[in-house]
């Protein structure tokens, strides 16, 4: 099968008055459909610009993104996206905030009231559909933002530190959730962490970029089998990748930055 | 944050207070009536005067009101305009912001001259002193989105009516709302102060009318139907709030100026 995402070459540069910022140099990989992602690298590094360069919102300065085999230009249609912050509208419920993107795009709207119950009952948000932002936890308003990103059913979701804000319990919680509906769904993910044990722990493989100018300095497989449970967050070879990770991590520079796994 | 039983009685109480406070220094250290009266003479003169303060307190309230009215209209349209159009933006809005800068109520003579002796130049004036907090809050509100919440937006191909349906407009009313609230009261200062420059009704009229005479208790009775006046049309506004923009309970504003 021809690769789902091909990102060939791709370099960004941010002029903001005088400054020159190599965000991104070269960048090159390719993603299969179905396959879980995970990106880590210190701050800084262009993990948000690359994925922005992905989703078609931002141009490359060089290279190239193809998804499906077309070059991307205008922002993707079908795609996903969950954010560091839930970002939800304070005056629109749990359910009126995951309609959003569906009345942005002018879909069917009954057809898919019923896929958003669908989705609210599969992350456990069963009772709160009514609920405004303000009245949920954080975790609960992360769910609704995973909601929003699938009632579209994109075949593509980019997640850009989506749990990061959350403590341990519940982004293990979440991770477990996410993973149960990538299975289901079969989508592909791309998830941007600074957590290097979320991101052994979710992914297929592993990108490991270098501190600015963002490169990428490996692409790990993680041969963990599936399901993959909490336990095996303590099975040596789960630990081998991590010290893997964190040793190029620290050898690319920016190791403090990194903040090592907050799910042992 | 309760409302309990007593946030309702403390203040009470310490309104009584005061009043009793103030009846006995007036009595005990004999000040002249005419620097400060008794609240007993307030209470003669509110009563006895009540129908010529209705009429007065009428104008003064059409004056205000319209001008808020228009500052309403006006400063929502023209901070959408703004917003949306590069070129007012840029040419525009700069002006609007050295206005701003301006003491409103020094244009009180120039507005007689330009619009009259009448109603019109205090609705002119309240407007004006209404219009730039409703504008320079509304244009934030209007701006200050989320980018997510546009990424959001471009990826599903959203249009610009929907997001500023969707997103914009209703993230700008707390921000209107705060807006609104000062504009609302210094509608009523911008009244009062084009009244004080050429006016022969309303409260400002009566009050300088009061003055003359040394008519102390008259005056000060004046002032308080005024406070009474803003805070009616504050709450007012605040019930408006909250009926639309329930969520929006409190929210930093850009402060206006008279
Ligand atoms: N719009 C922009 N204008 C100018 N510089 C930018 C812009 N967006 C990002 N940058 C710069 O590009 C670099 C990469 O930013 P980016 O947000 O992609 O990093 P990141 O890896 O996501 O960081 P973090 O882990 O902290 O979220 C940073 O140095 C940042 O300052
Ligand atoms: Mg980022």
């Amino acid at each position: 099968m021809p690769p789902l995402i091909v990102v060939d070459n791709v370099s960004r540069v941010f002029t903001s008055g005088a400054r020159i910022v190599n965000a991104l140099e070269r960048i090159s990989f390719e993603i299969q459909t179905g396959e879980f992602i995970s990106i880590v690298g210190p701050s800084g590094c262009g993990k948000s610009t690359l994925l922005k360069i992905i989703s078609g919102l931002l141009p490359a300065s060089s290279g190239k993104v193809a998804v499906n085999g077309d070059l991307v230009i205008n922002p993707l249609e079908n795609v996903g996206m969950v954010f560091q912050a839930p970002v939800l509208l304070k005056w629109r419920s749990v359910l009126g905030n995951i309609l959003l993107p569906v009345e942005f795009a002018k879909l069917d709207l009954p057809s898919h009231v019923e896929k958003a119950r669908a989705l609210i009952k599969l992350v456990g948000l069963e009772g709160f559909e009514e609920m405004y932002p303000h009245e949920l936890s954080g975790g609960m308003q992360q769910r609704t933002s995973l909601c929003r990103a699938l009632v579209t059913d994109p075949q593509l979701l980019l997640m850009d530190e989506p749990f990061g804000a959350l403590d341990a319990m519940t982004r293990d919680e979440l991770d477990l959730e996410l993973l149960r509906l990538w299975e289901e769904k079969k989508k592909t993910v791309i998830f941007v962490t600074h957590s290097i044990q979320e991101a052994v722990f979710l992914s297929d493989h592993v990108f490991v970029m270098s501190a600015r100018p963002g490169r990428l300095l490996e692409m790990l497989s993680m041969d963990l089998p599936r399901p993959r449970t909490l336990e095996m967050m303590s099975s040596p070879k789960f630990g081998e990748y991590t010290l893997k990770i964190r040793g190029l991590l620290s050898a690319g520079g920016g190791a403090t930055e990194v903040i090592a796994g907050s799910t042992a | 944050m309760k409302p309990s039983t007593s946030n309702i009685i403390e203040p009470i109480l310490f309104f009584l207070a005061l009043l009793i406070l103030w009846e006995i220094l007036v009595e005990v250290i004999k000040v002249p009536a005419f620097i400060l009266p008794p609240p007993r003479d307030l209470w003669l003169a509110f009563i006895g005067k009540l129908p010529i303060l209705g009429h007065h307190a009428l104008i003064t309230f059409i004056e205000a009101f319209g001008g808020f009215a228009l500052s309403l209209l006006l400063g929502i349209g023209f901070a959408i305009a703004v917003v949306y159009s590069r070129h007012l933006n840029n040419t525009v809005y700069p002006l609007i912001v050295i206005l701003y800068a301006m003491p409103k109520s020094a244009f009180a003579p120039l507005m007689v001259i330009w619009v009259g002796y009448g109603l019109f130049s205090k609705i002119a004036i309240a407007f004006l002193v209404a219009f730039f907090p409703v504008v320079v809050n509304t244009v934030v509100g209007l701006k200050e989105v989320e980018p997510e919440l546009l990424e959001l937006a471009r990826i599903n191909r959203g249009s610009q009516f929907d997001v500023f349906k969707k997103i914009r407009l209703p993230n700008s009313l707390p921000y209107m709302f705060a807006g609104i609230k000062v504009a609302i009261v210094l509608s009523v200062t911008g009244a009062i102060v084009a009244e004080f420059v050429a006016a022969n009704e309303g409260l400002g009229y009566l009050v300088l009318q009061a003055n003359y005479s040394l008519d102390t208790a008259f005056a000060l009775v004046i002032l308080l139907t005024l406070a009474v006046l803003s805070l009616g049309l504050f709450w007012l506004v605040e019930i408006v709030q909250r009926k639309l923009a329930p969520w929006s309970a409190a929210v930093r504003q850009v402060e206006g100026s008279f």
